[in-house]
């Protein structure tokens, strides 16, 4: 029997429901995960933390749900080989738990920002838009106000290096230092961008790039 | 301390006259727990005393209306076993005060009143109403307003999807907030109501904490501002976002497992308002131990306990058997669940206070019985109308660029669009449009009223408050459905301001009744009053409307070069100079309104969005044509400089369509017939290079106005 996608939510996460659709969009199945729940690390096909505004981004945007007990399930999870996704919040999450590099600060603007952008592939990711060729360019949205990408010039040299970085911005919207709007872990298990894929998976929402993300999980089993 | 009766009066906000009212329903005189209930549900926010008896004159009924008037929200079946409520409600007061709590606690507040009927809210929009640019705290103002607006509905995951914003120094000292919530059930979802029923039910209350916040908000919103109104900080509440999130999902799963018999947010007027409504409406008693509501703040009192307005509070009705199962999913969400009393069969409210009745009431008293004031007011006569018709030589400007014409991005960009999955057209369009996820019907979502209307005059400006955008709703194919309105009025005991409620109420229905969409739900808000200056009469309404599928809309921009570009104007209502030199000015007009004629113009308008040869549609907007048509140009295709200096000169009908295609000649008197309208063809779509900069004079206008927000 094939795997499901989990889709973890906290108290206040708000993409969960739309990144559940997606993932059914996309011709998989998902499944609930809570962030008091632990699972067994190869239980799922794939994991999605969506976005949102988990613990009402008290503390600091993601801080507190990346200390939940599902965390410790999704670390080994992400150890043994599954394949993680963050979205925007859950982008913020992954950073805050260590498992992806750098972190997210406030918009150069300072404000929440809802737009669309236009993205550059640096390095396809294996899993989530595997087929993606590098240099490819996608059109999703993205709705957030804490989405600078932040750090170090050593870190962000060597991200570019050992090809960690996912997504840039063509026009970059929020000051996230070198274009970054995506960026996967050492291992390349995990993976996490600001913009918002399951906000695009019908021409209808205003593009259908955001399906790419999810269909090539396919091929895992 | 003992205060003299002239003295609590004034504490209370209550006059002589209504006191005598109470003490003769009570049989004795008032009693001190007793002043801080009536002070409450007497005010004008929660008893509706100066508005009643013409809000009754409401056209609010027809057959897909579940509920109207006296539920939370009004209800309307949409087909196919989809249903919406929804509502719109202000928050004027506070937020002139407090900008960023008084907007975000105006989103929290009608978001409760939407999903405390068991609908998942889907879609907010507001109508926004600040003074000048330069009036003093205006910056201030808009900023936290939008910065609230955004912070709470982002948070709670509730998309904005539009939206309207207007600048006028009427507003200067009293700015509007108002904020629309809609919400879905889909085809197997319950509605819930908020009468209580079953003696022997436990009252539970479930959500935040009651702290001291927001006491004496709703008499406060019933009072005209004065120079002073800063000290009145204390009165805002402040919300939590978070805990409305948790709220909504608690709420809708015990709703849906049918778990609750009654339920109802506490709003205005906090727990007051709540119990004795429930009790009120279920004609059925209640007894309350106040020292067992949840609070964070062990010094308060049992009259702050009644009169807070903490938000992100619910009161429910449960029968005793379900509790156990209401515990359990409010434990999942993180949220307490608290017995405060039950029901009983007697018609009384009851309340306690560590063991000791404080109150034994009859709830028909203070919830049927305030007073009910017949204001004075004058039969309507027409105002700023004159006989003859417009000159041949007048001229608009566009007024490109001013407040008016400035480009909202910086505000929309702030909202969360797209949350949901549902957003086809979001606030970048005159109107928003919803994908309906189970039938995969389109949801039209628009608000009305053009102030600058208003000031002509009231009566036409009510009528333009449905027609204008039940017409936009039309160059979208979507038929107007149903409405809900927030009427922002100034000092009702003012005549000259009573006579502009009646006749833009009366207005309303009349245009309401003639598209068969009636009024569902509302608000009133008097007393936009601040040293004497009133503010516009500013009728507020949400439509909600209808279209068969979300495919083959209409741009409402230019696409495509070499089409022709067509004016139809209605000819009936036209206005002077509308939109000269001094905007501050109402215009004239001439014309006789006929109601009968619009819808039939409105109807026209949406038949004509259904062919396929038209590709832009759009209704034209206050100042004028050429105004609209350099919309229209923002994508970058226009019609050419000389058409549109061209149009400047075109009459300013009421209610006109801008519409491109192929091959319309012919077809458009065919879609128009049996109507009086003008058809004039206004020249052919192409590239020009001066869109980009009359682009670029749109975007970077609002930045010059507000040098700070930029």
């Amino acid at each position: 029997m094939s795997r499901s996608v989990g889709v973890i939510r906290f108290p206040g996460t708000n993409c969960d429901r739309d990144v559940f659709e997606a993932v059914q969009m996309a011709g998989l199945k998902a499944e609930w995960l809570w962030h008091l729940d632990r699972f067994e690390a190869k239980k799922y096909r794939a994991l999605v933390l969506p976005g949102g505004f988990s613990f009402g981004d008290y503390l600091r945007a993601g801080a507190l749900a990346a200390r939940s007990p599902v965390m410790d399930s999704v670390r080994e999870a992400a150890k043994s080989g599954t394949p993680v996704l963050g979205i925007c919040n859950g982008f913020q999450i992954l950073c805050e738990s260590h498992l992806l590099p750098g972190a997210l600060v406030k918009n150069e603007s300072l404000r929440f920002q809802d737009e669309w952008v236009d993205l550059t592939v640096v390095n396809a990711h294996k899993a989530f838009g595997s087929n993606l060729k590098s240099g490819a360019s996608l059109k999703l949205p993205i709705a957030h106000g804490e989405g600078r990408f932040y750090a170090s010039e050593a870190e962000l040299k060597r991200l570019w290096d050992s090809g960690q970085v996912w997504l840039t911005y063509k026009h970059n919207p929020n000051g996230s230092l070198q274009n970054i709007a995506g960026v996967m872990s050492d291992d390349k298990n995990v993976v996490a961008l600001m913009p918002h894929p399951e906000r695009a998976m019908k021409a209808w929402m205003g593009s259908e790039d955001g399906q790419i993300i999810f269909k090539t999980l396919e091929s895992i089993l | 301390m003992s205060l003299t009766i002239e003295q609590k009066l004034k504490h209370y906000r209550m006059s002589k006259a209504e006191y005598d009212r109470a003490c003769e329903l009570v049989g004795h005189p008032l009693r001190e727990i007793e002043w801080p209930l009536f002070s409450a549900l007497w005010s004008e926010h929660c008893s509706y005393k100066s508005s009643k008896i013409h809000l009754r004159k409401f056209y609010n009924k027809n057959a897909r209306v579940l509920e109207a008037e006296g539920e939370n929200a009004g209800v309307v079946d949409l087909g196919e076993g989809e249903r919406v409520a929804f509502k719109m409600e202000s928050h004027n007061h506070p937020s002139f005060i407090e900008p960023y709590q008084g907007a975000a606690t105006g989103v929290g507040g009608i978001l409760r009143d939407i999903f405390t009927m068991g609908a998942r809210p889907i879609a907010l929009a507001d109508y926004l109403c600040f003074g000048e640019p330069k009036a003093p705290r205006m910056e201030y103002l808009v900023n936290g307003v939008v910065r609230g607006i955004g912070g709470y509905g982002n948070c709670v995951g509730v998309p904005t999807v539009t939206g309207q914003t207007n600048f006028h120094s009427s507003y200067n000292n009293n700015i509007l907030v108002n904020a629309m919530a809609v919400g879905l059930f889909r085809p197997n979802d319950k509605v819930a109501l908020s009468k209580a029923k079953g003696p022997g039910n436990l009252v539970v209350y479930v959500g935040a904490k009651t702290g001291k916040d927001g006491v004496h908000g709703a008499s406060m919103a019933s009072e005209s501002f004065d120079s002073d109104s800063e000290k009145k900080k204390p009165n805002v509440q402040i919300g939590d976002p978070y805990f409305e999130k948790l709220l909504i999902e608690s709420c809708l799963e015990v709703i849906q497992k049918d778990l609750v018999v009654a339920i109802q947010d506490m709003g205005a007027a906090g727990l007051t308002s709540s119990s004795f409504e429930m009790a009120s409406k279920g004609q059925v008693g209640m007894e309350m131990h106040l020292d067992k509501v949840p609070l964070r703040d062990s010094s308060i009192t049992p009259e702050e306990i009644l009169l807070s307005e903490s938000q992100e509070r619910m009161l429910m009705v449960v029968e005793p058997a379900k509790f156990a199962a209401i515990q359990d999913v409010f434990a999942h969400w993180g949220l307490d669940a608290a017995v405060v009393g039950h029901i009983l069969p007697e018609r009384i409210v009851r309340l306690l206070w560590q063991g000791e009745v404080l109150i034994e009431i009859d709830p028909d008293i203070l919830v049927e019985h305030p007073p009910k004031y017949e204001r004075a007011f004058n039969p309507w006569s027409w105002k700023n109308r004159k006989a003859d018709q417009p000159v041949a030589d007048q001229k608009n400007e566009t007024r490109w660029g001013t407040p008016d014409q400035a480009s909202r991005r910086f505000i929309t960009r702030q909202y969360d669009q797209r949350v949901g999955l549902k957003t086809v057209q979001d606030c970048e369009f005159p109107v928003a449009l919803i994908k309906l996820p189970d039938s995969g019907r389109g949801l039209g979502i628009a608000v009305g009223c053009r102030p600058e209307i208003m000031r002509i005059d009231a009566k036409l400006g009510g009528y333009d408050s449905i027609a204008y955008p039940a017409l936009q709703m039309a160059c979208q194919g979507i038929q107007a459905l149903a409405i809900t309105d927030c009427l922002n009025f100034g000092n009702p005991e003012k005549p000259e301001i009573m006579s502009e409620f009646v006749a833009s109420v009366e207005a309303i229905s009349e245009m309401a009744k003639a598209l068969d969409a009636p009024v569902v739900s509302g608000n009133v808000s008097f007393y936009n009053e601040t040293l004497g200056q009133n503010i516009t009469s500013t009728p507020a309404t949400g439509l909600v409307g209808l279209r068969s599928n979300i495919e083959h809309l209409k741009a409402s921009t230019f696409q495509a070069e070499g089409e022709q570009v067509y004016l139809v104007s209605l000819n009936l209502i036209h206005l002077h100079h509308a939109w000269g030199t001094d905007p501050s000015q109402p215009a004239q007009w001439s014309g006789t309104w006929d109601t009968a004629k619009v819808v039939k113009f409105i109807e026209q308008t949406r038949k004509l969005a259904a062919l396929s040869k038209v590709s832009s549609l759009r209704a034209v907007s206050s100042p004028g044509v050429a105004t609209s048509l350099l919309k229209m140009s923002l994508a970058g295709i226009g019609v050419g400089q000389e058409s549109i200096h061209a149009s400047e000169k075109q009459p300013n009908g009421l209610y006109q369509i801008i519409v491109s295609g192929t091959d319309l000649s012919e077809t458009l008197p065919t879609i128009f017939v049996g109507s009086s309208v003008s058809i004039t063809e206004i020249g052919q779509t192409r590239k020009d290079k001066a869109c980009e900069s009359q682009k670029l004079t749109y975007e970077k206008a609002w930045g010059k106005h507000f040098e700070n927000l930029a």
